[in-house]
């Protein structure tokens, strides 16, 4: 029997840089979005303090936006599938769960769009509409920045960079995109369920 | 048939490449962390050249109780005064501290190289033209709002200035993840978050406070920035209803008036308590006596400096009377307390072995400028600590201006110290001491002259912002309790700001003297502890000649240790 108390401490591993990186770059995107959310909820909350309707009845509807909730809801599980793929190895499964989550974002941008035009909201038209624009289009930016990152790993796949010892890009575009996803819950909650 | 009885004519002697286009060429595609560190410094100091001037002027031009002199109107006086606040915070400070980290940090942990070195590069360029923007806006007539009202032709500039500063810290953001990315994860082997050399540790705490609240000024700008273009400019309305100022004027500054009040401004001068713990160890030549508190306590100065909720936007107009403001107030002066005090304590040990070495080492410019800064510091946070309470009712005063000047000088003092002590690992030289002993006498008595002046006026109801818009309709300024003190204070604190800049052209003699003299400098010529002074000065590409030993303390120089692994 080999003891083992006189051995020395294991290195520590060391998180990989990626990974670090994105988890401050996810942060600090939270944070301009959570800045957004709250000039949205300060005005909202002003308004209805003063009695005046912040939205007008019925014009903001639940299907839609639920819609893009549950796609979203559908890509976390893909993307965690590509990263689970990703670390056994199994490249076919990688290259599918991340086309679909890419797939899944342009559908939720198509999404998008056709509500802001349903709304028929103007920019100028008042702090309700305006802020509407503001938050969604913040969503918007960080949608496409997540689709870009998941696009160029999914690129970055086809070339053969990643393996179950290199999976660290794969598992950095899903924090990335998971953090997109709860900026979306936080805004269909604020804008759609409690308009 | 090609002819080839006439060959083409060769170069015979190949163009010799222009130092200056290489140096502009490397310039622009370098990823060596300390080209990019001193891209960072010498914007940094450029800029804190243009702000210090600017606060001459200013200072000048408050203490004739007029702003048309110099300026030509309150309006235009606005403009210039809040370039020099937002200027001193987003393109002096942290530029500086970001250059110095983006040099050292990296060796102190035993890194080669910074992490995401293209993206770093890619941020003081980012920042260099986000700076210049900014500056060109506000000359053009831009600003963070106009007193007057914002007019159609304003729009324009003012949309440049926030675009300008959106980009600045949209640079300091990137730089900062680059920062704390490469002291969490580059670390080299047995060096824990607890052996993270203080200077190192203070930088990530200062950049993930950055990163925590610099996101919320751009989110900020993003609402204002589209609200002018096309919005129904709700955002351009004036909402606190500040003495002096009309309807419609000072919102846009308002919402990121923040970024230079407390607590927020203190985040900005956090590696001021870094490099106190880093350097007296140095100056008593032994270990730091309380290294584990002294990291717990610039954590804890890191946690009282996030200012990102304490905005008049979210809290209203009487923020600074809530309970959490007056908590964040008391508390912040406590890890400065503590780390003077820790740092008290390590050389204090070195004193009491009779040695004078630790007298030499506080008069040198490091030890100087580390005690200066420090000092400076908990002269601003005490500041701070006075305004939050009640009975004296300073918000809105002059205080404010005091607390920002204190800590922000500090954060200048402490850097101009930094630049001087890690010359050698910067550029390769040493720098002249006697102008550097001068030049932090002069930049602390000046910061002392102009905070002092503010923290005195306060109490004389002086307000942070003293003009009357002609024929404004909103609250009239409040005149002080005693007028011709408050002048002879603005007086005094004008002769803070003249001996600031003095001091500030000092760092450019030193460093210009200092570019001019050749010779060899020792790897270690201040008895350093920590990884950075086991390389050559300048360090090499790569930084190690050969990967460093397994770190088993904060302090590896100071180690000893036999081949078995344990430490003697």
């Amino acid at each position: 029997m080999v003891a083992t108390t006189g051995l020395p401490a294991p290195e520590i591993t060391r998180p990989r840089s990626l990974l670090v990186g994105t988890m401050f770059a996810c942060a600090a995107a939270f944070m301009f979005f959570l800045a957004v959310v709250g000039v949205y909820v300060v005005e909202r909350a002003e308004a209805r303090d003063s009695g005046s309707e912040w939205f007008p009845e019925g014009v903001i509807e639940l299907g839609p936006s639920g819609f893009i909730f549950w796609t979203l809801i559908l890509s976390i599980f893909t993307i965690q599938w590509a990263v689970q793929a990703i670390n056994a190895d199994d490249r076919v499964n990688a290259y599918v769960a991340l086309a679909l989550t890419g797939l899944f974002g342009a559908a939720i941008f198509n999404q998008l769009w056709f509500i802001i035009n349903d709304t028929g909201f103007a920019l100028a038209a008042d702090t309700p509409q305006f802020l509407f624009f503001v938050l969604n289009g913040t969503f918007i930016v960080f949608l496409i920045a997540a689709v870009v990152f998941v696009a160029f790993t999914f690129i970055r796949a086809m070339a053969g960079q990643f393996g179950p010892r290199r999976a660290e890009a794969v598992t950095s575009a899903a924090l990335f995109w998971n953090t997109v996803v709860f900026m979306w819950a936080i805004v269909y909650y604020l804008i759609y369920i409690t308009k | 048939m090609t002819m080839t009885d006439s060959p083409p004519v060769a170069d015979t002697a190949p163009a010799a490449a222009s130092p200056r286009v290489v140096g502009l060429f490397d310039a622009l595609t370098t990823t060596d962390h300390k080209r990019i560190g001193r891209l960072w410094l010498r914007s940094g100091l450029l800029s804190l050249l243009s702000a210090t001037v600017l606060g001459v002027v200013l200072s000048i031009e408050n203490s004739n109780s007029s702003p048309d002199d110099l300026f030509g109107g309150v309006n235009n006086f606005f403009q210039y005064f809040s370039l020099y606040r937002f200027g001193l915070v987003l393109l002096v400070v942290a530029p500086l501290f970001l250059g110095i980290a983006t040099v050292v940090a990296p060796m102190q942990v035993g890194a080669t190289n910074i992490a995401f070195p293209r993206a770093a590069h890619g941020a003081v360029w980012l920042f260099m033209i986000g700076a210049g923007i900014t500056v060109v806006s506000v000359a053009a007539g831009g600003g963070w709002g106009a007193l007057d009202g914002v007019s159609s032709g304003e729009r324009d500039a003012i949309a440049l200035t926030l675009v300008g500063t959106a980009l600045v810290i949209v640079s300091l953001l990137v730089a900062s993840v680059c920062i704390a990315t490469t002291v969490v994860s580059l670390r080299t082997a047995g060096m824990n978050l607890l052996r993270v050399p203080l200077f190192a540790w203070s930088m990530l705490v200062a950049a993930s406070v950055w990163l925590l609240t610099l996101p919320i000024a751009l989110g900020n700008l993003a609402v204002v920035y589209f609200d002018l273009r096309g919005g129904p400019g709700e955002f351009l309305r004036n909402r606190t209803d500040l003495p002096g100022l009309v309807e419609g004027s000072d919102a846009i500054y308002t919402q990121l008036g923040w970024l230079v009040e407390q607590p927020q401004v203190y985040a900005f001068a956090i590696p001021v308590l870094g490099l106190l713990g880093q350097i007296a160890p140095v100056v008593a030549g032994r270990r730091h006596a309380q290294h584990i508190v002294a990291v717990i306590l610039i954590g804890l100065f890191g946690l009282l400096s996030v200012g990102g909720w304490s905005q008049p936007w979210f809290q209203g107009p009487n923020h600074d009377e809530k309970s959490i403001f007056i908590v964040f107030g008391l508390f912040a002066v406590l890890p400065v307390l503590g780390s003077i005090g820790a740092a008290i304590d390590t050389i204090a040990k070195r004193s009491g072995e009779g040695d004078n070495a630790g007298i030499a080492g506080l008069l040198s410019v490091y030890g100087l400028g580390a005690i200066g800064a420090a000092l400076l510091l908990l002269a601003g946070t005490v500041a701070g600590l006075a305004r939050v309470i009640q009975p004296w009712d300073l918000g809105g005063r002059t205080t404010t201006t005091a607390v920002m000047n204190l800590a922000l000088y500090a954060a200048v003092v402490a850097a101009i110290a930094g630049v001087w002590f890690w010359a050698p690992k910067i550029s390769g030289n040493q720098l002249p001491v006697s102008t550097g002993r001068l030049v932090i006498l002069d930049v602390v008595v000046g910061a002392v002259l102009l905070g002092g002046a503010d923290f005195v006026n306060g109490f004389l109801e002086a307000p942070a912002f003293a003009y009357q818009v002609p024929n404004s309709t909103a609250p009239l300024v409040a005149a002080p309790s005693n007028q011709g003190l408050v002048d002879a204070m603005n007086v005094v604190g004008a002769l803070g700001a003249v001996l600031i800049a003095l001091g500030v052209l000092g760092v450019f003699a030193a460093l210009a003297k200092a570019a001019r003299t050749s010779g060899s400098v020792d790897d270690n010529p201040h008895g350093g502890q920590t990884l950075e002074w086991t390389t050559s000065s300048p360090p090499p590409s790569g930084n190690f000649s050969e990967p460093p030993e397994r770190v088993v303390s904060e302090a590896p120089l100071l180690d000893t240790v036999s081949e078995s692994g344990e430490e003697s």
